[in-house]
């Protein structure tokens, strides 16, 4: 039987998450002998591929990162959503409180150690910004959270662990964290 | 009628009393399935956050769908409830989840994440994503106050704050303004904290704040609790007061420092001295070796060549001049114990101690009550049950805040009265019932007469005249001011072990305001500041040798030679507080390397003099002060 397969994207988050999945150490040997990793951020794969496991790591916060989620979500058969960012917003979620052309305003004009003089803002060369960073959850169906900034390696593990034994996960209170 | 109540919690029988609510019967019987939020033990129940809710059953014998808080619901005779439903469990959680929509928190960066009972019970509800929409509503965070910092984006609105700043601080300063899911907790009806006249700076609030919405700015993000290398329950070495604390150490410094008496009458409050003073102390600059003074500096030595040269300046002493040697009445009995045979030894050196004036003004004025076998003073405590309060020319905020929160908490929720005597203003603004000048105001005689369970508290100044303590105490006596402990007198004697140091190295006469001394030994203890009189005896002194663990000046700057000591955190002993008990106190961190204590130093000292020490031995203050009469059978004096 061909072994599953799994895409990880990277969206609006620090790369935290996938650095605690690397963290795994010498467990992922063991993980790639049952998974086959088919689109991730450090694979050079152009296209998401069908898979059977699907995960987001970070918020959604442009056009871009809502269109990566749905073609994900309508890819794979189980989505996760990993860490904080993906799970509740998180750290995105601080731009919130200003309007969008504030957020715009303060990364490419006002910032201190911006040089910008005639105050251009990027408008069709990178996506534009949803008026919220939200949750993976407010544009697609999740079926696994993984809270945590980042999630620990043995809570990515166990998740991988459970989905494998045919189970579907659900991070005990041990392994919750939020930070 | 007996009020016993028996009831059903998940089935196993428990018994109660008429009166308990359903969570006070789970406690009683140990059952602790229960979720908590904005309860707290000793405060009132408010029934605030739901997350208590339990579901009685039905005549059918089921669950029946109903929910009850069991704070602040009566527990009934015959009731049966479960509390871990199906129903509940999934209630409890979206409770949390609405807290966690409504405001904004990011634990990733909250200074509390890991020690907020928010987070906890969330994760224990298994809640791994919260289904509401999230507000983004914006709340400010009031960083005004220089010590105390409140984030309304993570209050959930407990109150248990605003209760404890009423209920065991009697400061009201905390409350709530506006309504609804905008309500915050404000100082003095809307004011920010920085702002607030009545806000005492105890650090209580933040104590009890489950979430990190109320912190201490300067102690935030020092590590938590369950990370810090050691936590060790000890008494604060501050005032008399002795109150109970935890000290969390972490790489070497006191990162926090709580109240745990949660269950007694000060209910686990700190006042400021200790909650932020004591942390602070750690990160003071540290007297690491000897050091002898060299024209205007100081050159490191060792301990050979100062206690060689300390020696020598002592045997000067000894055969021509005067000496004396003062020591802080911070310093454990085990200390004051040295100290006292250290005296002994040598003879001719007289001793005091801090505070010597208020302590000999004290002790002579007790001493007539002491002869008819009474204690002449009673613990602090005691001021929660009396029902008049006699304010004598004190300042307890200042000398020991946690009486005077027991003041306002007498006064305002108890409805004690109190009366202020002196030739100032009442520091209790607002609350005091009449200000006179003097005791034979018939004002005074007016409240007395209704009195049943007055109390006196005694400020510095008349402490220091023992003709005034001795009237205060006759006052006591004829108005039957009396505790089972003692009379019914609350002295502000200061230091933690004054008692300790009245017992055992306080002259009988003064020495140290006048006198000029040509050797000098003093043993500080770093953490309060030496009084004038202590400074100026210093300088005055042909060679002083200063013991101390912090390099503090004006002091170690008017020394001749300075000795290490050890710190509050370095020691270990006792201390005899008003409260009656000797406590011990704990050491907390390691001593720095090379320290010698104090009682080694003196037996080099004895050594070097070629005179035996004896054994060092202090009678606990408890043998000292104990009532051998019922208080009551007291007699007024002769002054
Ligand atoms: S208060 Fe508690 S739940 Fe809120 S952000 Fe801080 S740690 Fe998280
Ligand atoms: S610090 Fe003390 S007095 Fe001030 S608001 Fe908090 S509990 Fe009240
Ligand atoms: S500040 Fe803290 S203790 Fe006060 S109501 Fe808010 S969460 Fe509760
Ligand atoms: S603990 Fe009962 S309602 Fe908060």
């Amino acid at each position: 039987m061909a072994k599953p397969k799994v895409a990880s994207v990277w969206l609006e988050a620090c790369a935290g998450c996938h650095m605690s999945f690397l963290d795994m150490d010498e467990r992922l040997v063991e993980l790639f002998k049952n998974v086959e990793l088919a689109y991730s951020p450090i694979s050079d794969v152009k296209i998401i591929p069908e898979v059977t496991v699907g995960i987001i790591e970070g918020g959604l916060g442009n056009e871009e990162e809502l269109h990566i989620a749905k073609t994900l979500r309508s890819k794979c058969e189980i989505l996760i959503a990993w860490g904080d960012c993906a799970v509740n917003g998180g750290i995105n979620c601080m731009r919130n409180f200003m309007k969008t052309e504030d957020v715009l305003k303060e990364a490419y004009t006002d910032t201190v150690t911006t040089v910008n003089p005639t105050g251009v803002l990027p408008h069709v060369d990178i996506p534009a910004l949803l008026p919220n960073a939200i949750p993976v959850d407010r544009a697609v169906k999740v079926d696994v959270y993984v809270p945590g900034c980042p999630p620990d390696a043995d809570t990515i593990a166990y998740v991988f662990n459970e989905i494998l034994g045919g189970r579907s996960p659900k991070v005990p209170a041990s392994m919750m964290r939020y930070d | 009628m007996s009020d016993k109540i028996t009831m059903y919690i998940d089935g196993r029988e428990c018994s109660g009393q008429k009166g308990d609510t359903i969570l006070e019967v789970a406690k009683k019987n140990g059952i602790d399935s229960i979720p908590t939020l904005c309860w707290m033990k000793g405060l009132t129940s408010v029934g605030a956050c739901r997350m208590c809710v339990v579901e009685p059953h039905g005549a059918d014998g089921k669950p029946s769908g109903r929910m009850l808080t069991a704070c602040t619901s009566p527990a009934e005779q015959g009731l049966h409830v479960s509390t871990a439903t199906e129903k509940l469990v999934d209630y409890r959680r979206q409770v949390l989840e609405l807290l966690f929509a409504g405001r904004n928190h990011f634990c990733m960066f909250c200074s509390q994440s890991g020690d907020c009972d928010l987070q906890t019970l969330a994760i224990n509800h298994g809640m791994d994503s919260v289904r509401y929409p999230y507000l983004y509503s914006e709340f400010e965070n009031d960083t005004t106050d220089d010590r105390l910092q409140i984030d309304h984006n993570r209050c959930v609105l407990c109150q248990r704050c605003v209760r404890t700043c009423s209920e065991k601080v009697g400061a009201c300063t905390l409350g709530l303004k506006k309504r609804g899911w905008v309500t915050t907790v404000k100082a003095d009806f809307g004011k920010d904290m920085g702002d607030s006249d009545t806000c005492v700076k105890c650090g209580a609030c933040a104590q009890v704040c489950p979430t990190g919405t109320i912190t201490l700015r300067e102690l935030a993000y020092r590590g938590r609790r369950k990370n810090c290398d050691a936590v060790v329950d000890t008494i604060c070495p501050i005032c008399t007061a002795g109150c109970s604390i935890r000290v969390y150490v972490r790489t070497g410094s006191v990162v926090r420092v709580e109240g745990t008496n949660v269950d007694g009458p000060d209910g686990g409050q700190l006042c400021v001295k200790a909650r932020f003073g004591l942390p602070k102390s750690t990160e003071q600059p540290r007297v690491t070796r000897p050091m002898i003074r060299v024209g205007s500096k100081f050159k490191e030595s060792n301990w050979e060549e100062a206690l060689e040269l300390v020696g020598s300046k002592l045997k000067e002493g000894a055969t021509s001049g005067e000496m004396g040697a003062l020591i802080s009445s911070i310093a454990t009995d085990e200390e004051l114990a040295v100290f006292a045979s250290f005296k002994e030894a040598i003879g001719k050196i007289k001793t005091d101690s801090y505070e010597s004036r208020v302590l000999r003004g004290f002790y002579r004025g007790i001493r007539p009550f002491s002869a008819q076998g009474v204690r002449p003073f009673t613990a602090a405590h005691n001021i929660l049950s009396a029902d008049v309060i006699v304010v004598m020319d004190a300042t307890p905020q200042e000398s020991m805040p946690i009486a005077a929160s027991f003041i306002r908490v007498a006064v305002l929720h108890k409805g004690a009265k109190l009366i202020y005597v002196g030739s100032g203003k009442s520091p209790f603004t607002g609350i005091t019932d009449v200000e006179v000048k003097d005791l034979s105001d018939p004002k005074v005689a007016d409240i007395m007469k209704s009195a049943a369970k007055p109390i006196i508290i005694l400020g510095k100044p008349l402490l220091r005249n023992h003709t005034f303590v001795t009237k205060a105490l006759n006052f006591a006596v004829r108005n039957r001011a009396f505790f089972d402990d003692g009379l019914a007198i609350v002295p502000m004697l200061g230091h933690s072990n004054a008692l300790g140091a009245l017992n055992t190295v306080l002259a009988d006469e003064p020495w140290i305001d006048t006198g000029e001394q040509d050797f000098l030994y003093v043993y500080s203890s770093g953490l309060v500041k030496e009084s004038s009189l202590v400074l100026d005896s210093m300088s005055r002194a042909g060679f002083t040798v200063v013991q101390t663990p912090f390099l503090l000046p004006p002091m170690t700057n008017m020394a001749d030679v300075i000795l290490p000591a050890p710190a509050w955190f370095e020691r270990s002993g006792h201390l005899c507080t008003l409260e009656g008990e000797r406590r011990q106190v704990a050491k907390i961190l390691p001593p720095i390397p090379g320290l010698k204590g104090f009682g080694e130093v003196m037996q080099i000292l004895c050594d070097k003099m070629g005179v035996k020490m004896g054994v060092p031995s202090t009678s606990p203050c408890e043998n000292v002060f104990t009532s051998k009469i019922s208080p009551d059978q007291a007699k007024p004096v002769e002054v």
